[in-house]
């Protein structure tokens, strides 16, 4: 997986490319814990690239999130492609992190 | 820290006698080897989907138990999904009692980590009797607080808290630590958890559908 970061505003917006699995999470999960730690709580992942998130993907997604909100933040989701949707969606994740259809709409929602 | 296999068997025994709380076998069939598999994704070894259980590394961990059902998994030529691996461990020929071999397993490694003693006594002379009461009760607390603070606030979860409570529900065992009352209240929450982890959810589903079929039987039964 691809994971690039800028900041927008106040918040750090993630592009991540490829698949979010037990292979790549760990990668992700490590990114997101450092910014949060370097002062970044507000993150949105775009989420438009990513072909494929599996339970341990469900898991950085989570610690991620939960991060965020400990540190006074908020971890967003934004442009997810369908198949993905649906598993977060079936898993109930859709009601514990926030999800957008833009980016704009995500940041907006973070600032 | 605790494996799931080990957290789940000290939640399983009474607080002051050290005797297990009755859970049907086919259900501590389930859930402990769900907590096996749950170890071993936690452990980075699996990783799951909706369709597949896959191994994503091979290398053992250490755990005696763990490193015989990755092998097993990573022996299988043909890819599956959770809930056949659950099926199929849960009910593995090569073992009489699954249930009873990873609760062995796991009652083992506990004493050894000082969580719990092992008494062996005897009664009317000559049976034999085994508890396995806590030694001072703190993991066992700890366990249940990590439970209260998810179920009663509506923060972000751990994934292993969330792991937990799947386990402890599927055992039904929550009226163990809560009132009818508190369960009810935190019901919406534990709605919400029970589809967090992908593995839990499949553990959930296989013991739902065996109750189903035993009550079908046993209405044909009678």
């Amino acid at each position: 997986m691809d994971i690039k970061e800028e900041t927008v505003g106040s918040a750090l917006v993630v592009s991540l490319d490829g698949r979010l699995d037990g292979v790549t999470a760990p990668d992700l999960q490590a990114q997101v814990v450092a910014a949060v730690e370097r002062g970044d709580s507000k993150v949105l992942l775009d989420c438009d690239a990513m072909s494929y998130v599996s339970s341990a993907g469900l898991r950085a997604l989570l610690i991620c999130a939960r991060r965020c909100q400990q540190a006074g933040g908020k971890l967003a989701l934004a442009r997810l492609r369908p198949e993905c949707h649906s598993v977060l969606e079936m898993s109930g994740f859709l009601t514990v992190i926030d999800c957008h259809d833009t980016s704009e709409a995500a940041l907006a929602a973070l600032s | 820290m605790l494996t799931f296999h080990e957290e789940i068997m000290v939640l399983l025994l009474h607080d002051e006698n050290g005797t297990f709380l009755p859970v049907n076998e086919h259900t501590l069939n389930s859930a402990l080897t769900g907590a096996v598999l749950m170890d071993l994704a936690f452990a980075n070894r699996i990783d799951t989907d909706p369709e597949r259980l896959t191994v994503i590394d091979p290398t053992p961990t250490g755990d005696p138990l763990l490193d015989r059902t990755l092998a097993r998994i990573a022996g299988e030529a043909t890819v599956t999904n959770t809930r056949t691996w659950i099926e199929t461990l849960s009910a593995d020929e090569a073992s009489a009692d699954p249930a009873k071999t990873i609760r062995e397993a796991a009652l083992t490694s506990l004493v050894e980590h000082g969580v719990l003693e092992r008494r062996e006594e005897k009664f009317l002379w000559v049976f034999r009797s085994r508890r396995y009461p806590t030694i001072d009760g703190k993991v066992e607390q700890e366990a249940k607080k990590r439970i209260a603070d998810v179920l009663f606030s509506d923060e972000v979860p751990d994934p292993r808290d969330v792991a937990l409570i799947c386990l402890v529900d599927a055992c039904n065992i929550l009226r163990t630590i809560f009132s009818k009352k508190e369960i009810d209240r935190v019901e919406p929450r534990l709605e919400q958890l029970r589809k967090m982890d992908l593995i839990g959810r499949e553990m959930a589903s296989a013991i739902a559908d065996i109750e189903r079929a035993i009550a079908i039987a046993a209405a044909h039964t009678f």
